[in-house]
């Protein structure tokens, strides 16, 4: 398994607390970028800017990778634009959030 | 992906809102004892004995105007992503509100002619928060409709203080002045200002965030605000020219106001993709129905020139309590969890299982304590009308023990 899936696995451990859904299958990360050096650069989103987790989840992204021993520096990249959309959520969430 | 890049820290010390929170609590229960103590005062609709309005300012700027400090101290950096702009000063002014709160609160009680005193300290403290948040809001990158009704609802504030304090100085020294006037001011901005229109300001921000709504518009919140200012600027040149049919279309345009927030919200949830909402979020919601019935019942008995000034003060009770008061106690079962949770828990998401939001506080008994509180408020607006003694204290030893299980419901959260 590459170092991309390794950390994309390791995202799945971050739960949003409010939805109680992780953040991978909230559609909330945008891509997972390894260097050559194994550092890391996540680029992902909230489901809405002003977001009052917005600390505790970029926190928890960095924690989750920071698990991999073979990481080098993490770096998440909160981006607004693409905005997230409903539609990034996985059937999975949908399923949950929406019955 | 070119997106802009927001990796700002925007979390407050939670020591600061808790502060504001705690001390919010307490004069809470503080003021529902008053309140039965003063139960015969409060059968006669005689509201404006010292005793009451002891009580009244505990549970205005005791309870509601300290928990909204602490709220705003935690909202407005997340909402409007900038950092709270003194920390320090946060904590100086907690201090200064909280003394002026109860000096003040207590001389309206006790000594009524030297309330002018715990009104000076009481207004430090409140200038010091007013110039906080503007120190804060400044430095928001990009202004919103948001921006617009918290700014509106800090200028109503701060001449609702200021109003206040004229009142205080007319009672030491006598001065005269138009009183009513005046009185009618600091009401009307202080509770239809202050309140309203920071609820309304907040809602738009936490209503499509605890739903997850997604694809709303938000069209009539520009009619919203526009609407409601203009009813309280109509309404405050009613009290001043003693003109009733003015009062009539300052009521009428706060009811304008009112329904477009209303509209806005109902297709704000009709977009949730969270079906199953949490049950205190769904009570301030309620408080958002209640606020429109109301309205809508100021606007038939003025145009049936209903004057009665009991039934009046009922309806500003039924005002403050289901509208205003309703809407914190439900947003602050999910603020007070959020804030003990990032304090305890936030630095171990990813690391470790960590309890969801929800798991911090007893839903179930919020939800036997919110119906407690509305048949409380209900039984002593139905009974309180025709001067019913019994009933109402009855159900003011009701509300006394809903807010002491509301208080310790809170308390156990920071237990977890």
């Amino acid at each position: 398994m590459g170092l991309v899936e390794k950390v994309t696995e390791v995202l799945y451990e971050v739960i949003d607390p409010e939805l109680g859904i992780n953040i991978v299958d909230l559609g909330l990360i945008y891509k997972v970028d390894v260097k050559e050096n194994n550092d890391v650069i996540v680029t992902m989103t909230l489901t809405t800017p002003g977001c009052p987790l917005h600390d505790s989840i970029v926190g928890g992204v960095e924690s989750a990778i920071y698990f991999l021993d073979e990481v080098g520096k993490v770096d998440v990249q909160l981006v607004w634009k693409p905005a997230w959309t409903p539609e990034k959520m996985s059937d999975k969430a949908k399923t949950v959030l929406m019955g | 992906m070119d997106g802009l890049r927001v990796n700002k820290k925007t979390e407050t010390n939670i020591k600061l809102p808790l502060s504001f929170i705690f001390f919010g609590l307490v004069a809470f229960v503080v003021a529902q004892f008053i309140f039965l103590m003063n139960s015969g005062a409060l059968t006669s609709g005689a509201f404006r004995i010292p005793e009451v309005l002891m009580g009244a300012h505990f549970l205005l700027l005791g309870w509601v105007v300290m928990v909204i400090m602490g709220a705003m101290y935690q909202l407005v950096p997340v909402a409007f992503l900038t950092p709270i702009w003194s920390e320090k000063l946060g904590f100086i002014q907690f201090v200064i509100t909280a003394v002026g709160i109860i000096v003040f609160s207590v001389l309206l009680g006790w000594k009524i002619n030297l309330t002018v005193y715990g009104a000076i300290i009481l207004i430090i403290g409140i200038l010091l928060f007013l110039f906080q948040m503007i120190m804060t809001l400044k430095k928001q990158e990009e202004k919103t409709i948001l921006t617009s009704f918290v700014m509106a609802a800090l200028l109503c504030f701060l001449i609702t203080i200021s109003a206040g304090l004229v009142l205080a100085a007319s009672i030491a020294f006598g001065t005269s002045f138009n009183y009513s006037a005046i009185l009618h001011s600091h009401i009307l901005l202080g509770v239809a200002g202050w309140f309203t229109l920071l609820i309304f300001g907040f809602s738009y921000k936490l209503v499509p965030m605890f739903s997850l709504s997604h694809g709303f518009s938000m069209k009539g919140s520009g009619v919203a605000f526009v609407s409601y200012i203009l009813g309280l600027a109509v309404l405050l040149v009613s009290f001043w020219t003693d003109f009733g049919a003015l009062a009539s279309v300052g009521w009428g345009l706060l009811w304008v106001g009112f329904t477009c927030f209303c509209l806005d919200i109902r297709e704000i949830l009709n977009k949730r993709l969270k079906k199953g909402l949490d049950r205190p979020f769904v009570f301030s919601l309620l408080a958002i129905g209640y606020g429109w019935l109301i309205h809508t019942a100021i606007v038939i008995l003025r145009m049936f020139g209903v004057q009665d000034e009991h039934v009046w003060s009922w309806l500003i009770f039924l005002y403050i309590v289901c509208w205003v008061m309703f809407s914190i106690l439900g947003y602050l079962y999910k603020i007070v969890p959020f804030l003990w949770w990032t304090f305890k828990y936030s630095n171990q998401v990813g690391k470790a299982n960590v309890p969801l939001l929800k798991d911090m506080i007893n839903e179930k008994l919020g939800v036997i304590l919110f119906g407690v509180f509305t048949v409380g408020t209900l039984g002593l607006a139905i009974f309180g009308i025709p001067q019913l003694s019994f009933a109402v204290t009855f159900f003011l030893v009701v509300m006394l023990i809903a807010s002491i299980g509301y208080f310790v419901s809170i308390v156990l959260v920071v237990k977890k």
